[in-house]
């Protein structure tokens, strides 16, 4: 065959479901909390060195710019984890119907949000 | 490799515009896309408006319907249409499915139809599938007995023939496979949805002696480890099969044998 037959569209008309969305999250929150390790070593390096050098990690989770990393990172972690939850039962061969992998889903999704949210609250008490 | 964008030969422009003729009140608008190998120019889509009130309920009516009535030119594979021989496969409204068993009336607004994504154009709305088929082919897709029955038949039990339902039942029609974005990036190398169902509908055949060494066959991370469950092949189905379960119950009898 020619090799200059055009290739048909594929993601540019492709409909997103629930499923692949949570797919893609995973990967990119993978990837951001692969970076994010760094973020955590400069927050447990200023709590090694003292209060002196934490206020300077403090200022900055503080911060407009900071409180967004901060929520970003909880997020991230926690959609990490919950979707991680649903491959486990996969990967034992449970959850595969359609109508369950819709719901886990949206529970993953819906619950990275609501758990975020608590646990900032949460930590802003504690700290 | 991942390409999200395109190839400049690929990209799709504006095509013609086809104006109802039969003056009828109820018009859908349906956007093809349509590519000739004769000419050099890019793929584009046409635009047809049909008479609704002189359509059946299928997708394929429709196309039919402009075939017949309206652009000739037009090509696409069909055959049975009744949802057996799986030729119409395309992409409807977003969507990989079987044209002769999807209703038009379950899409709003234009119809739009493309070949199933991320194959070689051949014409029209005709995909190839010959890498498809090689691989089909790889896995060896038939019984392997070396017992000599006779005229007698080779019985199974029948909790071991249940096993195969929710298998046999595919008629390959590549809808999964070319839903599946890990095929779309890695399809010279990843088997893709539909050719695993079919592996695994030969492995899980209690008839069958070659278990092991088509485990064995199939136990690579790139033929079968590229599915990561992203479920649009089971979403795509349009015989309401499951190949992303059938893909994890292979990954579970390797990491379980």
């Amino acid at each position: 065959m020619k090799n200059d037959n055009p290739i048909s569209p594929h993601i540019q008309v492709y409909n997103w479901h629930i499923s692949s969305l949570v797919s893609i999250s995973h990967r990119i929150t993978g990837v951001i909390n692969y970076l994010l390790l760094i973020f955590t070593c400069f927050w447990v390096i200023s709590l090694t060195f003292g209060s002196e050098s934490y206020q300077y990690f403090k200022i900055f989770s503080e911060s407009i710019v900071g409180k967004f990393f901060v929520i970003g990172f909880i997020w991230s972690y926690i959609f990490q984890i919950l979707s991680e939850i649903r491959h486990w039962f996969w990967d034992m061969g449970y959850g595969f119907e359609l109508r369950t992998t819709k719901i886990t889903g949206v529970v993953v999704i819906l619950g990275s949000f609501i758990l975020t949210i608590v646990l900032y609250l949460f930590s802003g008490v504690v700290i | 490799m991942v390409q999200i964008s395109l190839p400049k030969n690929s990209k799709i422009q504006k095509g013609k515009y086809f104006k109802d003729k039969t003056g009828s009140k109820n018009i859908r608008k349906v956007n093809i896309y349509r590519w000739d190998p004769s000419t050099s120019e890019n793929p584009r889509i046409d635009t047809y408006e049909v008479d609704m009130d002189n359509c059946p309920s299928k997708v394929l009516d429709i196309l039919n319907k402009i075939k017949n009535e309206i652009d000739p030119t037009i090509a696409y594979r069909r055959s049975c249409a009744h949802g057996v021989c799986g030729s119409c496969a395309m992409n409807m409204d977003g969507k990989n499915g079987l044209a002769c068993t999807k209703s038009h009336a379950e899409i709003k607004g234009e119809i739009n139809i493309y070949p199933l994504p991320h194959l070689k154009v051949l014409k029209d709305l005709i995909g190839d599938l010959s890498t498809l088929y090689k691989q089909y082919d790889s896995i060896k897709p038939w019984l392997k007995n070396s017992k000599n029955l006779g005229d007698a038949e080779n019985l199974q039990s029948k909790e071991d023939r249940a096993k195969l339902d929710g298998l046999y039942e595919c008629i390959m029609c590549a809808c999964c496979s070319t839903s599946c974005p890990s095929y779309w990036w890695n399809g010279d190398k990843y088997l893709g949805p539909a050719v695993l169902l079919q592996a695994y509908r030969w492995i899980i055949d209690s008839r069958d002696e070659d278990r092991k060494e088509r485990l064995k066959k199939v136990a690579d991370e790139l033929k079968l480890y590229r599915c990561h469950t992203i479920m649009n092949c089971t979403n795509a189905c349009p015989k309401g099969l499951n190949p992303a379960k059938a893909i994890a119950s292979i990954k579970k009898m390797l990491a379980t044998s």
